[in-house]
């Protein structure tokens, strides 16, 4: 899938993966797509409700063994 | 079976099942402050809320019942350090907020593999012994402990809500901890169960239930079936505990007990208790879950960035959780449990300072 900004949380634990979605979010234009790498499991929980609360669109995710791939357009 | 042998098992089960229980549904306190500080999302925190509703409920019914006498925990001493509780519970936040959880949740991603866990685990305990008889130590002591609320000089001998409501109304303690229990309970439960997404998510109701129950199984292991007569010095105690009364679920002070146990073995001095057995039995249930769901595997630190963060956040949480005499689990839920205004003292600075961390780290982040 095309993307214009990508987040990469690979290892990283909760909080971080997060508030680095969030901050990438902020940072784009309407329409704009987001790719988030991350290993946090709890981001399968997490991305859908982050989406809910701002308003953007959880596009897909897939998974490729321990990595965990998000695609998010922004609102 | 001996009451030691009772104790020392019940609390390796209690603990199992906690462990296994909060690696399925993803139970944490950190995870809770982060949903709501960063999303406004209070999924998690109901949960949390769910679990310390049933532990009130379950705690007090057995105080009322005969079965356990809570005013003997540690949680009820009538001395109150609160400039530790308050302090020690921010840098506890704080710390926990680095390390990517506290250290149950540290207990329970070990089970699933993480090194990185076991890292921040050891140097916790390392940590948290230094705070309890090391170079820490006399600068609690001699800094923060001496801060005190002294409430026996208004004629209480324990610091309970019960307590305090007897002592304002005149009721007696049995009809005040009816009415504590009532409320805070009650309050709790409607808080959460009025969400109707929340109902619906059966194994976040299940699991939070659960963890309530253990709390209260804690409880019922050390101050009841763990309470009676020493044959040998015909005094009558609570066996097999750190603190020489009843407890139940906390990690910091058993953690360290435990690397202590583990250094010092051929110590004949030294014996496993109620908490190091919950240590044990916390990691096990993990790893068994993990092993179950397939969903276990070796992970590290991501970066010297991110060692960085844990073994600051680890230290942290050891410093922290012995000042604020527990954690999220021993003063958030095993405290409360017990209706202290203490644990409220420290609870409340460690979600101020888990917070405030968060706030840090989004606009620090890069």
């Amino acid at each position: 899938m095309e993307f214009h900004r990508e987040c990469n949380a690979s290892g990283l634990l909760c909080p971080l993966p997060i508030i680095r979605t969030k901050k990438a979010l902020t940072a784009m234009a309407s329409g704009e797509v987001l790719r988030v790498v991350a290993t946090d499991p709890g981001l399968l929980r997490d991305m859908p409700t982050l989406t809910q609360k701002t308003g953007d669109t959880l596009l897909e995710h897939a998974r490729e063994g321990n990595t965990f791939v998000f695609y998010l357009r922004k609102s | 079976m001996t009451p030691t042998t009772t104790v020392l098992l019940g609390g390796w089960g209690v603990a199992f099942v906690f462990g296994a229980v909060a690696n399925r549904s993803n139970f944490c306190t950190m995870g809770a402050v982060a949903d709501v500080v960063n999303m406004g999302h209070w999924g998690r925190a109901r949960s949390w809320m769910l679990a310390l509703g049933v532990a009130v409920l379950g705690a007090n019914l057995m105080v009322l019942a005969g079965w356990i006498d809570l005013s003997r925990s540690v949680y009820h001493r009538p001395v109150v350090p609160w400039l530790s509780l308050v302090l020690g519970g921010a840098v506890f936040g704080v710390g926990m907020t680095l390390a990517g959880g506290c250290p149950n949740r540290n207990l329970v991603r070990l089970g699933q593999g993480s090194m990185r866990s076991l890292v921040v685990l050891v140097f916790l305990g390392m940590s948290a012994y230094m705070t309890l008889k090391g170079v820490f130590a006399q600068w609690r002591a001699h800094y923060l402990d001496p801060v005190v609320l002294d409430v026996s000089s208004l004629g209480l001998r324990t610091l309970s809500l019960p307590s305090l409501l007897s002592r304002g109304t005149g009721w007696s303690l049995e009809q005040a901890e009816l009415v504590s229990l009532a409320v805070i309970a009650g309050a709790l439960l409607v808080f959460v169960l009025r969400d109707r997404s929340f109902r619906r998510q059966t194994l976040q109701l299940a699991s939070a239930v659960v963890l309530g129950l253990l709390i209260c199984a804690g409880w019922f292991i050390t101050g009841y079936l763990g309470y009676g007569e020493n044959e040998e010095t015909l005094e009558t105690v609570y066996f097999a505990t750190n603190t020489r009364t009843l407890e139940s679920l906390t990690f910091v002070g058993p953690v360290a007990y435990s690397l202590e146990l583990l250094m010092l073995w051929s110590d004949k001095s030294l014996h496993a208790t109620f908490g190091i057995m919950t240590v044990l039995g916390a990691f096990m249930g993990s790893l068994a879950m993990s092993v179950h769901r397939k969903s276990f595997h070796l992970e590290g630190f991501a970066s010297t960035q991110d060692l960085g963060r844990h073994l600051t956040g680890a230290v942290l949480m050891g410093i922290g959780g012995v000042t604020s005499i527990g954690c999220t689990i021993g003063q958030g839920l095993s405290g409360l449990s017990t209706l202290a205004p203490a644990s409220l003292l420290a609870v409340a600075g460690i979600v101020a300072g888990s917070a405030l961390t968060m706030k840090w780290m989004a606009r620090d982040d890069s």
